[in-house]
């Protein structure tokens, strides 16, 4: 049984990609200071995550059979403490919850701790249509944004969008059990500043202080601009029929948006449009008012939550500079261009080493000993009896070479 | 919410313990109060459906336990307080009268209730036996027509397959085929709603693989050689091209409904078995359940009848032009008029998935659901 479980639930767009790829790279050196990350996979978890709360995934749920339990399993086994992370277990249900926590052997002597990292609405509004358009939606800005304040919840946006970020929402659901010094808030700090603060922030809500971590970056979820992603809006309209989702994901989400159209850092930023903005600024500080008197622990500040003001020149991702967009797109296509050249190589070499696999084939054909057994095979099939014999050979020998 | 509560939680409390005995009072007018029996309050979606369960027959004390703490799969409105029962804060989602439910909010969690009875239902087995003189054919064309037909036929010795096999592309009128269709992949990997995923082979004007019939034979004479292909319209026929005398067996005819609980429960399936075993839990499993209970089955709604009529008729053309060798009435081609429905009812669905649910699983699977098979 696990002495201490940190419960990392959330939310998406606060550096969680960073800090799981930091945790997957140094297990081995967590495993000395006696801190288990279990996972064979980098998203161990998320697979976890999607099984624990029966969430169909592209696809992808069909690797996540059983995930939850055999996490679980794991972390139980292990004497000392563990670490749980992903940002989509935010959206848990409060039996989902009930069942996790239990699983993880709360209530039977492990000492859970919930960590939720948080941001700023003003960003993470325009971040959360972003990943829903680099999950093939085609909806616009303007609609997402009716959704996300329409009071009623009840469209799939709306309710994924507030699963995943209303705070104190969250912090209901998974902190019900727990009490308020075991749940702790790490506030992403501000645009600007500079980055090792988040990390050191984690670090403290994750008690890795003293352990020596490589902390260089493997994977990352980075943000598009404007051009970019209206570019990426109208790539899903074009190719979501067409494009199945096992393919969309290499060659959409991770070859276009995150290795080609994420590099592309000098296009206007992806913003609250200003009318929204009070309302986003108003919505937050209400939270920080509501955690602050819960009496969590916060790492970091929960002024963090305000945002910055609105910007002086908005752009509207409904409305790109097609300039900025056609540079955007030829950017995509010279990367797909690229990508078509390195499959055609691979083909052409493949191609080669099938025609030399072929010219081993018929150099063994050649030999004597398969010419005589040829002509034995051919005989037998021109009769009965010999086709019956070969028949008992094949079964006898127990091979699948029998016709189908 | 923590036990003692405020009155309108010692309400609810009430209310949960009431559905636990079989009550079947609507929340807007229950009045009873109770101490807390839980962690927290089972959702307003839980607790309706238990209702709906309560209404329809006398669920095991295992299955109300299993409903209460069942969560809605997938993505979608989460677990929603009761209104009255707690103060509607600024945080979080609204709390609502179960009542005004939409009947897809209980089918969602039905669903989840069911893919677990469905998993632990032991799968039949097949058998495996071959006649070594059996007649050799390839059953193909429609395939739920040819799905069913081979299953009675390797039940019966006389396994499809082998060495100059005659291939039978089985077919009826073209509105059927594309019900078929849609349930085979409903029933396969998965599929849109049935007016979608018609309306879509309409605006491509395309017949969907497993309804195109030309595409079939024309693969099949390319593969084996005219001589070896026929297109068997009149299933009367069959036993004789197979080589057995007693009829078969008409395919299972799944209602609109059905097939649509099939739908939706497929992808909470697909998180609990692997794909292979996914589809046999739905096909061999599910099927013959809802089967049994009947209903209408699903048909061409008429905004797309004059499509289908038009596929039919250049079908039926092509093969008469084409000369493929016919047994029955190549007229079977064409549209027909059948008793069903355009669409599934929301209703309907939760109906069927109530009567499954109170059914419960039809036989445990002695083995571990989440064994080696599904790894």
């Amino acid at each position: 049984m696990s002495a201490k479980v940190l419960l990392h639930v959330g939310t998406p767009k606060t550096g969680t990609s960073y800090l799981q790829d930091v945790l997957f790279r140094n297990q081995r050196v967590l495993a000395q200071h006696g801190i288990l990350y279990p996972a064979d996979r980098f998203d161990a978890h998320f697979l976890a995550a999607l099984d624990l709360m029966r969430l169909p995934w592209g696809g992808l749920e069909t690797e996540a059979v059983g995930a939850w339990d055999r996490l679980a399993a794991r972390v139980r086994e292990h004497g000392g403490t563990a670490v749980i992370s992903h940002e989509i277990l935010a959206t848990a249900s409060r039996s989902q919850v009930g069942r996790a926590l239990e699983s993880l052997g709360h209530g039977d002597g492990t000492e859970v701790h919930l960590v939720l990292s948080v941001r700023d609405l003003v960003r993470q509004i325009p971040a959360e249509w972003q990943e829903n358009v680099k999950h093939r939606s085609t909806i616009s800005y303007a609609a997402f944004l009716d959704q996300v304040r329409d009071p009623a919840r009840e469209g799939r946006i709306a309710t994924w969008f507030w699963g995943v970020q209303e705070i104190p929402d969250i912090l209901d659901r998974w902190g019900h059990d727990l009490p308020p010094e075991r749940v702790h808030l790490v506030t992403v700090p501000p645009p600007g500043g500079p980055p090792e603060v988040l990390w050191r922030r984690f670090s403290r809500a994750f008690g890795l202080d003293d352990v020596d971590l490589d902390l260089h970056a493997e994977r990352a979820n980075p943000s598009l601009g404007v051009p970019e992603t209206a570019l990426l809006r109208r790539v899903n309209r074009a190719a979501n029929r067409v494009v199945e989702p096992a393919h969309y994901r290499p060659l959409v989400r991770e070859l276009l948006a995150h290795q080609t159209l994420s590099r592309r850092t000098r296009s206007p930023r992806l913003a609250l449009p200003p009318d929204v903005h009070p309302w986003a600024q108003q919505l937050a500080a209400s939270w920080a008012a509501e955690i602050d008197r819960r009496g969590y622990d916060v790492v970091g500040d929960l002024a963090d939550l305000t945002g910055a003001p609105p910007l002086s020149r908005w752009s509207d991702p409904d409305r790109p500079a097609e300039r900025q967009v056609a540079g955007a797109a030829v950017e995509a296509i010279r990367a797909l261009l690229l990508e078509n050249v390195r499959l055609r190589e691979e083909e052409a070499r493949l191609h080669g080493e099938l025609a030399e696999t072929r010219r081993a084939l018929e150099r063994s054909y050649l030999r004597p000993s398969y010419r005589l057994r040829e002509k034995v095979v051919r005989r037998l099939q021109t009769g009965r009896a010999g086709r019956g014999a070969l028949a008992v050979y094949r079964r006898l020998r127990g091979r699948s070479s029998r016709s189908a | 919410m923590t036990s003692g509560g405020t009155s309108g939680e010692r309400r609810a409390w009430g209310w949960v313990a009431s559905l636990r005995e079989g009550g079947t009072t609507p929340w807007s007018a229950w009045t009873g109060e109770a101490q807390a029996r839980g962690r927290v309050l089972p959702g307003a979606q839980q607790l309706e459906l238990l209702r709906r369960v309560n209404l329809a027959g006398r669920p095991t004390p295992e299955l109300v336990r299993r409903v209460l703490g069942a969560s809605a799969p997938g993505r979608g409105r989460p677990d929603l307080e009761l209104v009255g029962a707690v103060d509607p804060g600024p945080f979080g989602p609204r709390p609502v009268d179960p009542a005004d439910l939409p009947t897809d909010e209980l089918v969602r969690v039905a669903t989840s209730v069911l893919a677990d009875d469905l998993v632990a239902t032991a799968l039949p087995e097949a058998p495996s036996a071959r006649r070594p003189w059996r007649r050799r054919f390839r059953l193909v064309g429609d395939p739920w027509l040819a799905d069913a037909a081979r299953a009675e036929l390797r039940a019966r010795g006389r396994a499809a397959g082998g060495r100059g096999s005659v291939a039978l592309v089985l077919a009826t009128d073209l509105g059927t085929m594309l019900t078929h269709a849609w349930a085979h992949r409903v029933t396969g990997e998965g599929a849109p709603p049935w007016r979608a995923w018609l309306a879509e082979a309409v605006a491509r004007d395309r017949v969907p693989p497993r309804a195109d019939v030309l595409h079939a034979l024309r693969a099949w004479d390319a593969r084996v050689g005219r001589e070896r292909v026929r297109l068997v319209l009149d299933p009367a026929a069959l036993p004789g091209l197979t080589g057995t005398r007693r009829p078969l067996a008409a395919p299972p005819a799944l209602s609109a409904d059905g097939a649509e609980l099939a739908r939706r429960t497929a992808p909470v399936l697909g998180l609990l078995v692997r794909p292979e075993r996914r589809t046999r839990v739905l096909r061999e499993v599910l099927v013959p359940r809802v089967v049994a209970l009947g209903g209408p089955p699903l048909v061409v709604s008429p905004e797309h009848a004059a499509w289908v009529a038009a596929q039919a008729e250049r079908v039926h053309r092509t093969v008469r032009a084409a000369g493929y060798p016919v047994v029955g009435d190549p007229g079977a081609l064409l549209p027909r008029e059948h008793a069903g429905v355009a669409e599934p009812s929301e209703d309907g669905v939760l109906a069927l998935a109530v009567r499954l649910l109170l059914a419960g699983p039809a036989e445990s699977d002695s083995r571990d659901r989440r064994g080696d098979e599904d790894r």
